[in-house]
């Protein structure tokens, strides 16, 4: 049994760590469950292209040439050739170049994608894609910080985030048995709420530690390499990086001619050696050369791995195997350990399946942090005594306000910069500036109003704005398929249909929401900062509603 | 155990904060160095050290809490760390002498 003194001592532990890190993991956690589908949704934000299908495989070789040969910096950077057709791969090849560089100014690139004209002569462009899923996905790193700020914060959040999980289960375990098989829907809403923030915490414990660990350890890369630098290694930190690097090394290019094996043999060579390697691409590195390599990096079945960095790497000119050490089967034991922690980071396994479980854990972890703070309220909140009115105090409403703002703020912004990828191409200049000018104003604005108009009506409000611009997704979608004239486009694919399909049932669930609230802020306890009565009012209507939620 | 434990949150907090990172990176370091394979261990060993370090930091930062009080934590924790220190360093100058 564990002693009451302990259980108080980690209770406030619990509390501190948890409102300290509240907001940001709810932005990092909703913004992470949308990333899952970063894939789905870069492909929704992809305007229509000439495609992979303008060039067949087997005509791959004569584009990969003539790229080649017109293209140095390509072939020394490495050429991409896609083989799935989905609508974000603008051609059969892309590469990226280093773009003009200013003194002070960070290295940028320019992407460039390549088909072959009917003729057969090349066509190539530079047309920068859309970052939209980037841009979440930066979102969900960072919480919208510039990263040299923001990541360094977010380590520190993942730290207090993993006390947080070791107290919060610390409290819980002395009556775990009674209160894990209760959730006690009734009169008392704050233990119905303590109830299911305990049974979604329990249940999806596994999950988050290894969130909070993983990401301690991607956050801090920098800051731990510079710790291990002078605890552990002294100097020799670097030999041990190039080994761990070895299996995504490129051979040196000799600088004397071959000839190159034609893509759809390469895959042939692939599948007999390497059978469970499910392909995403392949990057052609040093193309034309003796010491021509390709990478193929993809997911292998039955296996949790790095789809996007992993896989082997083929020699161009036999399609012999020339690395396996990052294929997840054939790889030492500590990167296995290491791979599968990250897998299980990103949801990197068998495919879809676990893609929805994640997508499920990071709303349920987003809704952890809201009903956390929700209950930090409640349990501050001062009940209105027999006929005297009660104010609620200031820390309660500005947190109540704060809660309100950043979480629908976040939620709302990334629906209306997601719809922006159709509405705003090609009428502004540079679209993907965009994506986070229309985040950051609704998001900020968001906060603005949930602390002009105090929780409970800005709750209502930003819950119908959250719900109107998640709606807007497949909207903008349905508008784009009756009124083709407006230049936006409705992919058909399932993956881009499933986005529409989400976010359909994603906005009926914030209309619900704002139902809710607004029940709640009419009927609910008036001394409670959910509230727009004035406490000792009485309720709008007649017969006194039991609070529901 | 007898007698109250004392919250004494900045004793605690910091113990758990310094103390745990510090005896995150030794006992890191001790894996780096004897565990299978030694410091020769194929690459991946590299990758998996950061993640070692998280585990081991939330873990002591975590439980510390228990300590009956700050000064308890910084005593027991400083203790670790200066073992676990010291069989690092006495690692690193047998293997990298």
């Amino acid at each position: 049994m564990i002693r009451s003194d302990i259980v108080r001592l980690y209770k406030t532990v619990h509390t501190w760590t948890g409102i300290s890190c509240g907001f940001a993991l709810f932005i990092a956690f909703y913004a992470g469950a949308l990333t899952m589908f970063k894939e789905p949704i870069a492909r929704w934000a992809s305007p229509p292209a000439v495609g992979v299908a303008a060039v067949p495989l087997d005509d791959a070789p004569r584009l990969l040439e003539l790229v080649a040969a017109a293209h140095p910096q390509a072939r020394e950077e490495g050429i991409k050739l896609h083989l799935r057709g989905h609508e974000n791969e603008p051609a059969r090849v892309t590469w990226e170049e280093d773009a003009p560089h200013e003194e002070g100014q960070p290295h940028d690139h320019v992407h460039w994608w390549a088909t072959l004209k009917p003729d057969g002569t090349l066509l190539a462009q530079p047309e920068e894609p859309s970052e939209l899923a980037d841009f979440i996905n930066e979102i969900h790193m960072s919480v919208g910080i510039p990263q040299a700020a923001g990541l360094p914060l977010m380590g520190l959040v993942s730290l207090l985030y993993g006390v947080a999980l070791i107290a919060g289960v610390i409290v819980l375990l002395p009556t775990l048995v009674k209160d894990f098989f209760a959730l006690r829907v009734g009169k008392n809403l704050k233990r119905m709420w303590l109830d299911a923030h305990n049974v979604v915490g329990i249940t999806a414990l596994p999950f988050h530690l290894v969130m909070a660990i993983t990401a301690i350890a991607l956050c801090w890369k920098g800051e731990l390499w510079s710790a291990q630098e002078v605890a552990i290694f002294g100097d020799r930190q670097a030999i041990l990086m190039d080994r761990d690097n070895g299996p995504f090394e490129v051979p040196k290019p000799t600088g004397e001619a071959a000839a190159m094996m034609a893509p759809a043999q390469l895959l042939r060579k692939l599948e007999e050696q390497v059978p469970d390697l499910q392909p995403s691409f392949l990057v052609f590195k040093n193309y034309g050369d003796t010491a021509a390599a390709v990478r193929v990096p993809g997911a292998e079945r039955g296996h949790v791995g790095d789809t996007h960095l992993g896989g082997v790497m083929l020699s161009a000119v036999t399609g012999d195997v020339l690395k396996d050490g990052a294929l997840p089967s054939r790889q030492d034991p500590d990167r296995r350990a290491a791979e599968t922690l990250y897998g299980l980071h990103t949801g990197q396994y068998e495919g879809l399946t676990i893609k929805w479980a994640y997508f499920f854990l990071g709303l349920a972890g987003a809704w952890l942090f809201y009903t956390g703070n929700l209950l930090w309220i409640e349990t501050r909140r001062k009940k209105a005594r027999d006929g005297g009115a009660v104010e609620q105090s200031r820390s309660t409403r500005l947190l109540g306000s704060a809660t309100v703002g950043v979480c629908l703020g976040c939620v709302a912004g990334l629906s209306l910069s997601i719809v922006a990828a159709k509405w705003l191409h090609g009428r502004v200049a540079d679209l993907n500036h965009w994506h986070a000018v229309v985040y950051y104003v609704v998001f900020l604005g968001s906060i603005a109003w949930a602390f002009a108009r105090g929780a409970a009506r800005s709750a209502v409000h930003l819950l119908c704005l959250s719900a109107a611009a998640t709606m807007a997704i497949p909207l903008t979608t349905l508008t784009a398929l009756l009124f083709p004239a407006l230049g936006m486009w409705a992919h058909g694919s399932a993956a881009t249909l499933g986005v529409d399909v989400v976010a359909f049932m994603g906005a009926l669930c914030f209309a619900w929401m704002a139902v809710a609230t607004l029940r709640r802020t009419r009927h609910g306890p008036a001394d409670s900062v959910w509230s727009i009565r004035k406490p000792g009012q009485a309720s709008a209507l007649s017969t006194p509603v039991p609070a529901d939620a | 155990m007898a007698g109250e434990i004392r919250p004494d949150w900045w004793g605690k907090t910091s113990a758990g904060a310094i103390l745990g990172l510090g005896l995150a990176l030794s006992l890191t370091g001790l894996y780096a160095y004897l565990g299978p394979g030694g410091i020769d261990a194929p690459g991946g060993r590299y990758s998996l050290m950061r993640f070692l370090e998280a585990f081991v930091w939330i873990t002591v930062f975590g439980f510390c809490f228990l300590f009956r009080s700050g000064r308890a934590a910084w005593a027991w924790l400083g203790a670790a760390n200066l073992i676990a220190f010291a069989a690092l360093f006495a690692c690193r100058f047998h293997f990298f002498a």
